[in-house]
């Protein structure tokens, strides 16, 4: 995965896990930040040790803090004020030209080609997101149950995902899916013309899909804690009130397993808006056939790296920025609709 | 994690030379931040303290250089950067190379990161895109001086690398259009072999032959390739590019579009989805040497490495049409970064890649044919290979009958070629008319090009 500046959150997975303990279990002041080194020396120790604990902490910390304003916090604001520049990357900085707007108004008023990533990003993450995690949703009801051997399968599914973002398997994706592909070979069995899938713009794109649905692994594997976590006292008292499986699943299961729902449709989300590897190496990194995979970060990298507008690409990090915290929030203003916290009711 | 980094398996051992610098550089930067942000600014920009030739002329001096190419032309470099190290022992190199797919991402991402080489390999693509905003060293003054010698050049190689009246890069050798066959396929199947000064429609109606014949597509349909497109272009009388604008209208985009389209329907090209692969610019990738097709549109220097990827024999010739619209091009540049702090020694370096024999003969055509014509024939008599050979034959021929060569292409033309792929591409998968294909182009040119 490219990290950009603007929008990495969500690739890294210590972040992600911090993400679901706070989104699946009830908020807990104690548990977490530089709070908790204080919360164990309050129990431990005499007060004159506080002050230096909490400072060795910081210490300890150091590494990380300094590397997040090194490397993300200030190139992030530096790609805010090169948005408004018309920052060509050979220039040197002192002699980039502030501009004002004029990247924001080129990009909403003038570049078509930049709402056609838009669209296809959009169609790509509505389609892809969804399936990936009915996939990973129903492959975890199947592995939640004593079978013998389940965890090999459990291993296998998740196999996908450990080769993630990887070039290798882009490269195979290619090779499978193009017209003289292992797919085509397999559809002439049943006497089905296949098609140039990954070379065809109509069929570019869904190809794209298909490989991020198969990697469904990681959801999977959050979908199956999750299940493990579902009380069975709750299944029995529902069968004894008559309940079928359909129903057991829709009143018990779905209601139990909707925080961890929320985590992976958020992360999902985001990382199905950020999806470039795959758009890269499929299309030698130009986004065709007529570009039909142009997402959106494949096109801000283009314009950056290959038209040389780091100015304008900085100016569409921020707005992908903006869009992702948008959409993030939405989700969380709905889910008190629909994400049950069973701590919380409890109590 | 570098989506366009290649693999690094042949990476020689100086690939990661620039290590230590960009530490230092870094730590100070982090320091400036903890103490305050804006700082950054200035730790970014007083990075190239510009800097002329050293004063003492034996003082040891580390140049670094880049290039994009395969392992061959790794190694050829590599053989003539060691002469050159052996005749000026105070001069190291160091080398990192690549291949041609994210080679000028990363070329401006050192550049952008106050850490370009001293001295690396650029083209059409670039060339005024760096030149423009004054990356480059103008090399006008050496030439002037006789250090950097350009006596023995061609007239038009000489004047290939000036952008706005500043010689930006010097000619590393010379080609032009080739139009490559596959022999083998052609000879098996009794079918005549295409020829340098054969019509657009001969073309045309030779591979719709050849289809019939072999089943394997006649030719490769060139519509998104600028370079066919701008040869075809000089036949009518028009060019690339004038001055600043384009040198063609969407009347003539549209007539180049149904050309094509012509000869698809008459079965003389692949489909689209095999024409698109072939529109890649990797050199493994060209239907001639995949056996998608019977001929790909190529630079004739291109020659050998395609010979390396098909057990085939490969043939040569012009590009359809009048071979006068071909021209001596320069096949691409050296040149110094401008705030070099080596920059002659940089230029000696240059002057000797391209005028040194011994160097000369190591490199071969690799580059083009040389672009001093006395060791172009050095080399010429000398060389063993068959595929450099076919190439040095091809354009020895059209020497006689080269045109006059037209401008470098101007700021854009990356742009330019990436939108005619586009535009082709989506008539030929039939998404557009050929006159709306040819309308977008335009479109997309002008403001490319603004």
């Amino acid at each position: 995965m490219p990290k950009f500046p603007a929008g990495n959150f969500g690739t890294d997975p210590t972040r992600g896990e911090e993400l679901f303990v706070a989104l699946t279990t009830a908020p807990d002041p104690t548990r977490r930040g530089p709070g908790s080194v204080r919360a164990h020396t309050e129990r431990r120790g005499p007060g004159r040790f506080r002050h230096s604990e909490g400072l060795a902490g910081y210490v300890f910390l150091s590494p990380w803090l300094i590397g997040l304003m090194g490397v993300t916090a200030v190139p992030m604001l530096l790609s805010l004020y090169l948005s408004f520049t018309n920052y060509d990357i050979l220039t040197p900085f002192s002699e980039v030209q502030w501009v004002g707007l004029a990247n924001y108004e080129r990009m909403f008023t003038a570049d078509p080609s930049y709402w056609h990533a838009v669209r296809v990003t959009l169609t790509f993450a509505l389609i892809a997101v969804p399936l990936k995690l009915a996939a990973a949703l129903g492959v975890a009801l199947l592995l939640n149950r004593a079978w013998r051997g389940v965890g090999v399968f459990r291993g296998l599914f998740y196999l996908p995902s450990l080769l993630g973002g990887s070039v290798a398997l882009a490269i195979v994706w290619v090779n499978m899916f193009n017209r003289d592909g292992a797919f085509n070979s397999l559809l002439s069995l049943f006497g089905i013309q296949g098609k140039p899938w990954v070379n065809d713009p109509d069929w570019a794109l869904e190809t794209l899909m298909v490989l991020a649905i198969w990697q469904f692994g990681a959801p999977m594997v959050i979908f199956l804690a999750g299940l493990k976590q579902v009380p069975t006292e709750l299944y029995e008292a529902a069968s004894v009130d008559g309940a079928g499986r359909f129903r057991q699943f829709r009143n018990v299961t779905l209601p139990m397993l909707s925080p961890v729902i929320f985590f992976n449709l958020v992360l999902e989300t985001i990382n199905g808006f950020q999806g470039f590897t795959a758009a890269f190496v499929l299309s030698n990194g130009t986004g065709g056939p007529v570009d039909s995979t142009l997402m959106y970060t494949l096109n801000l990298y283009i314009t950056g790296f290959t038209e040389l507008d780091m100015g304008y690409a900085s100016a569409m990090a921020w707005v992908f920025l903006l869009a992702i915290a948008v959409i993030t929030a939405i989700f969380f203003s709905t889910g008190r609709f629909w994400v049950h916290y069973s701590d919380g009711e409890d109590r | 994690m570098h989506p366009a980094t290649p693999p690094t398996t042949n990476a020689p051992a100086g690939r990661n030379h620039r290590t230590a610098l960009p530490r230092r550089r870094l730590l100070r930067g982090l320091l400036a931040v903890t103490v305050a942000a804006p700082l950054m600014f200035g730790a970014a920009a007083c990075g190239d303290d510009d800097g002329g030739g050293a004063a003492d002329p034996n003082a040891p001096v580390k140049l670094s250089i880049f290039w994009w190419g395969g392992d061959a032309r790794a190694k050829l470099t590599e053989d003539a950067l060691a002469l050159y190290t052996k005749k000026h022992p105070n001069v190291t190199f160091e080398k990192t190379w690549q291949a041609n797919q994210g080679y000028f991402d990363k070329l401006a991402t050192l550049t952008a990161g106050g850490n370009p080489p001293d001295l690396f390999q650029i083209d059409d693509n670039y060339l005024a895109e760096y030149a423009a905003r004054n990356t480059t060293l103008d090399l006008t003054s050496y030439q002037k001086s006789g250090k950097l010698d350009t006596s023995k050049f061609p007239e038009s190689l000489r004047q290939y690398g000036v952008v706005d009246g500043k010689l930006a890069g010097l000619a590393a050798g010379e080609n032009t259009q080739g139009l490559v066959y596959n022999k083998t396929l052609l000879t098996k199947n009794n079918l005549p072999e295409p020829t340098t000064g054969m019509s657009w429609e001969e073309h045309i109606a030779w591979a719709e032959q050849v289809t019939a014949k072999t089943k394997v597509p006649g030719t490769q349909d060139p519509s998104a390739d600028y370079k066919a497109f701008w040869v075809w272009l000089r036949q009518q009388g028009k060019d690339l590019y004038k001055g600043s604008e384009l040198g063609f209208t969407a009347e003539d985009v549209t007539r180049w579009f149904d050309l094509w389209k012509g000869a698809r329907d008459r079965k003389a090209t692949p489909t689209a989805d095999v024409i698109h692969e072939g529109n890649s610019s990797d050199i493994t990738k060209q239907l001639v040497v995949t056996g998608k097709s019977a001929t790909s549109w190529v630079w004739a220097n291109q020659m050998p490495d395609l010979k390396k990827n098909t057990k085939d024999e490969l043939g040569v010739v012009a590009y359809p049409g009048d071979p006068s619209a071909q021209w001596a091009r320069a096949s691409m540049y050296w040149s110094v970064f401008k705030g070099s702090k080596n920059k002659d020694v940089a230029v000696d370096v240059i002057n000797f890649l391209n005028n040194d024999q011994e160097a000369v003969k190591l490199l071969g055509t690799d580059r083009g044919l040389p672009s001093n014509q006395d060791l172009r024939r050095v080399v010429s008599d000398d060389t063993t290979d068959p595929a450099m050979k076919q190439s040095i034959a091809v354009e020895a021929e059209l020497t006689q009958k080269f045109g006059k060569s037209p401008q470098v292409p101007i700021k854009g033309h990356s742009k330019v070629r990436s939108e005619l792929i586009k535009a082709a591409e989506n008539a030929q998968y039939g998404r557009a008319t050929t006159a709306q294909a040819a309308t977008q182009f335009i479109e997309a040119c002008k403001s490319a090009i603004a």
